[in-house]
Formats: structure tokens, C-alpha cells, sequence
């Protein structure tokens, strides 16, 4: 690994035309860690992707990786990047691709190529053209083309576009495995539930502006919910009820409703004190789409969420 | 790079058509040539006396090599067009430029990696095109070429130029808008070339005019300098028949200023085609 501090944005601003893509962008990325761009349609994560890979080029600040500077190829030694809209030619196999692509790249090996194949359930597709793939096969193979070997910064857009559940399943194992050995991936989606299983740190942008970042724990809160796993759901229902608490049964358990998030320790009393067997009680946590909406509402309110 | 875009671009069916074409072409021409060789032999004693004093071995060559002489250049032209026009937008429109360039590699390189190879595959067509004249025309009327050496750099530079323009406009305007304006600029172009070559023969005789449009058009697109240069270079040394034909450019060498002027505007355009790419935002 070259460096801890792998990717640094500073002061980053890029208009086209008269479209304000990013304004004033700072950012900081450690190594080893899962990444996600998060921001509605049209908020700059794609233009702040290819900024780091020198595609786009800022109007003003500055963007290193490993300490180099994006404008130098050699800031892409190790990087990897998957487009959103990649079509590689419809006669190319995986085999011709990853020929082609190593005798630029010269970074990994065609057994390399082929565990990560079979890591992606497509090493059955070596000799067969893109053409004659499903979407979702040609995704697998680009995933398979582009994180081969030991790369140590992966930039993935969209990259569960075209894949059924399965897949998907694939590309998160992927994406974990590129993080443990070593691995720093960062992934523009929005997919949020896809994101929330896999980064573990996120950063939020709206109308070119950095509005939120921090990891993923750290930006969800404490909800209004409360989840009690019991056999007795029946009874422990009826007793929270009579209690002045609003719940409703789950397949496992009940779901309760708290008037404050704070008062999460008093309803834990009281469902002691219904005195019915339960093995689990927890305050429920925003799902990151929780998250996304609130920060994305405070932002049209102005506010900077830390 | 550079071989991945000749990978890719002997895949394509504009190179396959291309490369039939060629075969029929080169067909076409063997029998056309050999019926030409064999109607001379069958002649009458006395006619043959009279075509041999009229036209000789190396005047029929002549004849053969500047009638096929365009239709080959035209095929190459279309072709060095048409791929050199698709090139880069084809690339950048099926989002596999990002994708290149995301790689440990300049811009430089990929836009001369995937530029050359339409120039690469043209030239070798040409090669295959013009050596196929040559040689058929040598085995049934054999002759001495003027300038062989001459043959190939010719070549290059005319393909480069049509090259170097087409790669520029493909970039700034549509690939059939770029297409269109050089072909029609290739046209242009070798008609006054002609013109060019026959003012050479009858100094001072054309309108002023028409000298400065002439010497306008053949500065502003010097392809045809590169075309004359190969014609020039495969005809016969010892035709006596040259003269009446000036307009094809096999009166006299194109003069080698020519053909360098022709490269540094090629140089010039391929720079201007590269800022333009250079600045591109994928």
C-alpha cells in the first residue's frame, strides 16, 4: 500500500458550461476503506469520479492520489475503474479483453483473471463473445476484468447495474474481498441497500457541494423504534399497549414506538416489567435511505450535517 | 493500445468489404491486363508492327497503370475516410474511452494508439493495392518503375494527410459531416491537382485566376502531391507518351518540398486534433 491518505481533494470546483458540477469540493479518503459516493441524479459523484481519474479536468483546486497528481498517469498504477455505460465490442471474448487490457496494464495474470471469474461465477464464459452475453454476464465479466490481480484502488460506477439478486450477492463478496486484502474501494450507486451492506464510509453530495461524511454508524441515528424479540408477541403486545405504547407484531417479535428516541431506556423497564420471557431488546438505527432522505432534506434547508 | 485498435479494426465489415474489394479489384485488373496482353499477340504481323511503333510495351503499362491508378486511390481514400472518421467516436461513444483512459497510460498515447491504426490499416491496403498493379503490369508488359523509394513516401504522405484531416474533424463535428467534407475535399483537391500538373507543362499560359485557385486548393489539402508522387513513381521510365498526360501526373516528379510541406500539415493537423482531444472532457 503506498499511502494512508490515498486520495486527497482540495478545493475542487468543475462547471460545464453553466452547470455548477462541484463547488469548492474537499475530500479525503483513507486506505482499506469501502467508500460510496452518495447524492441524488445530477449532484457531481460521476464528475468527481473521473476528476480522480484524470477524465475530467477541474477548473480550479487540486487532486492527488498516492501523492501524485491526477494529471499524471502514474496516479493510475493500481487504479482500476469501471463505467456505468461500458460496451466492449460484441466479438471480444473475456479472454481477447483481458489479453488486451494486460498489454496495457501489466498488472495481473490470466490465473488472477480466472479466479476472479469463477469468484463471479463466469469463468464459464472465457470463450465466449460479449455479444452473445446477457447484461447481467457482461457486467460480471467487466467486474472480472477490471478488479484481477491486486489492484489497490478500485472506482466502481454503478457496478450492480444489470445484475439479478445472485449477482448482486457476488459483487458485494467481491467488494469485501477486494477491502481485505487491501483494497480501497470507492462506489457510486444508488442502490442504497446495496451500499449499506457493503461501505463502510460515505460521503454525501448535493448540487456539487460535500454536505455530509463520516462512517456509516456514525451518520445513521437512533429511530423512534424499538424491536423486542419474544415468543409471547401476543401477550407482550397487549402489555405494552396497556402501558401507552404503540406496537405492532413482527414475525420474531414486536415493534414498538417510542415518543422520543431518548426514551428508549424507559420502555426497556417496562417491558421488564411486564415480566414475559424476551430474548432481545433493541433501539432500531435509520437505514442508510433513512439517512440519505434526512440529509438530503436538511440540505435543502441549508443545514450542514456533520 | 495501438494493437488492440488494429484488433478491433480488422473486425470490422468496412475493413472486410474493403479488403474483397481489394481482391476483386486486383482481379478485375489481372484479367483486364492479361486480355489487353493477349489481343496485342494476337494482332496481325503488320498491325503489330504499327501498334509496336505507336505504343510500346512501356506506353500499354502507362496506360494500364494511370487508368487503374484512381479507382485504387479512390477505394483507399474511402476507406482511410470512413474508418479514420469512426475511429476515436466510436470509442468515445460507446463509453470505452473513459475506460482507456482510466488506465496508466497519456492521452497522447491513446489518441495516437487509436488513431494510427486506421492510417496502419489503410497504407498496408494501399501497399497491397498498388504492389498489385505493379507487379501485374510488370509480368505482361515489363518495364522499369521510375521511382520505387518514391512509391512508398508518396503514399504515405497522401494517406497521412487525408488521415491527419479526417482524425481533426471527427473530433469537431459529426462522423458523416467529416466523412463528406473530406471526401469532397479529396476531390477538389486531386481535380485541381491535375490542373496544377498541366499548368507545370504550359507555364504561364492559365488565367491568373484559376493558377490561384489552383495553387490555393493543392496548399490547403496537399493530398493530391502524394498521389501524383505514386503515380510518378510506378509508370515506366522509358514511356514516350507522357507528355500528352499532364493532368494524371506523369510529366514530371512532384518536387519533394511538396511532399514535405504535405507531412508538416499533416503534423500541424494531427496537433491541432490532439489539443482538441487533450481538452475533452469523458
Amino acid at each position: 500500500m503506498r499511502k494512508d491518505n490515498l486520495i486527497r481533494v482540495e478545493n475542487v470546483s468543475k462547471s460545464f458550461r453553466k452547470v455548477q458540477a462541484l463547488s469548492d469540493f474537499s475530500l479525503a479518503v483513507s486506505s482499506g476503506t469501502i467508500f460510496s459516493l452518495l447524492g441524488p441524479n445530477g449532484a457531481g459523484k460521476t464528475t468527481l469520479m473521473k476528476i480522480l481519474l484524470g477524465l475530467v479536468r477541474s477548473d480550479s483546486g487540486s487532486v492527488t492520489i498516492f501523492d501524485l497528481p491526477v494529471s499524471s498517469p502514474l496516479s493510475r498504477k493500481g487504479v482500476r475503474y469501471l463505467p456505468e455505460n461500458v460496451t466492449f465490442p460484441s466479438w471480444a471474448t473475456p479472454a481477447i479483453l483481458f489479453r488486451q487490457l494486460e498489454r496495457i496494464r501489466h498488472e495481473s495474470s490470466v490465473e488472477e483473471f480466472r479466479l476472479r471469474c469463477s469468484e463471479l461465477e463466469c469463468v464459464d464464459l472465457m470463450k465466449r463473445p460479449l455479444g452473445k452475453m446477457s447484461r447481467g454476464q457482461r457486467q460480471r465479466v467487466a467486474l472480472s476484468l477490471v478488479t484481477s490481480g491486486r489492484p489497490e484502488l478500485v472506482l466502481l460506477d454503478e457496478p450492480s447495474t444489470g445484475l439479478d439478486p445472485g449477482g448482486r450477492i457476488l459483487v458485494r463478496n467481491l467488494i469485501g474481498k477486494l477491502a481485505s486484502e487491501g483494497a480501497t474501494v470507492l462506489i457510486n450507486s444508488h442502490l442504497l441497500g446495496e451500499v449499506e451492506r457493503v461501505c463502510d464510509t460515505a460521503t454525501f453530495i448535493s448540487r456539487g457541494r460535500l454536505i455530509a461524511e463520516g462512517k456509516l454508524d456514525s451518520l445513521s441515528r437512533q429511530t423512534g423504534m424499538a424491536y423486542i424479540e419474544t415468543d409471547n408477541a401476543d401477550k407482550m403486545k397487549l402489555s405494552l399497549e396497556e402501558r401507552g405504547y404503540s406496537c405492532r407484531k413482527e414475525s420474531k417479535g414486536i415493534l414498538a414506538e417510542l415518543d422520543d428516541p431518548a426514551a428508549f431506556r424507559d420502555m426497556a423497564h417496562s417491558v421488564l416489567d411486564t415480566g414475559i420471557r424476551f430474548s432481545g431488546i433493541n433501539q432500531m438505527r435509520e437505514t442508510l435511505e433513512d439517512v440519505f432522505l434526512r440529509i438530503m432534506d436538511s440540505e435543502r434547508g441549508n443545514d450542514i450535517v456533520s | 493500445m495501438f494493437l488492440n485498435s488494429i484488433e478491433q479494426l480488422l473486425r470490422r465489415k468496412i475493413v472486410l468489404t474493403a479488403v474483397i474489394a481489394t481482391v476483386a479489384f486486383l482481379g478485375l485488373y489481372w484479367w483486364g491486363i492479361s486480355a489487353a496482353s493477349s489481343a496485342e499477340l494476337h494482332m496481325g504481323h503488320g498491325q503489330a508492327d504499327m501498334a509496336v511503333d505507336m505504343l510500346g510495351s512501356a506506353d500499354a503499362a502507362l496506360a494500364a497503370i494511370i487508368t487503374a491508378g484512381p479507382l485504387a486511390a479512390t477505394l483507399v481514400t474511402a476507406l482511410i475516410i470512413v474508418i479514420g472518421s469512426t475511429m476515436l467516436p466510436e470509442e468515445i461513444g460507446q463509453g470505452r474511452m473513459p475506460f482507456w483512459l482510466s488506465l496508466p497510460q497519456t492521452r497522447l498515447k491513446v489518441y495516437l494508439s487509436i488513431g494510427l491504426a486506421p492510417l496502419a490499416v489503410s497504407y498496408a491496403l494501399s501497399v497491397i493495392l498498388f504492389g498489385g498493379i505493379l507487379l501485374m503490369t510488370m509480368i505482361y508488359f515489363p518495364f522499369t518503375p521510375r521511382n520505387i523509394p518514391l512509391v512508398f513516401v508518396s503514399m504515405f504522405s497522401w494517406l497521412t494527410v487525408v488521415w491527419a484531416a479526417v482524425m481533426l474533424l471527427s473530433l469537431v463535428v459529426k462522423k458523416i459531416a467529416s466523412m463528406l467534407i473530406v471526401f469532397f475535399l479529396s476531390s477538389v483537391a486531386t481535380l485541381f491537382g491535375g490542373v496544377y500538373e498541366m499548368m507545370r507543362m504550359f507555364p504561364g499560359e492559365a488565367p491568373k485566376a484559376i493558377e490561384t485557385i489552383t495553387h490555393t486548393v493543392i496548399y490547403a489539402f496537399p493530398a493530391d502531391r502524394g498521389y501524383r508522387g505514386v503515380i510518378y513513381g510506378l509508370i515506366p521510365a522509358d514511356a514516350v507518351i507522357t507528355e500528352n498526360l499532364a493532368f494524371f501526373g506523369v510529366t514530371a516528379s512532384v518536387p519533394s518540398l511538396h511532399l514535405i510541406y504535405a507531412y508538416l500539415w499533416s503534423l500541424v493537423l494531427l496537433s491541432i486534433g490532439y489539443w482538441k482531444f487533450r481538452s475533452m472532457d469523458f
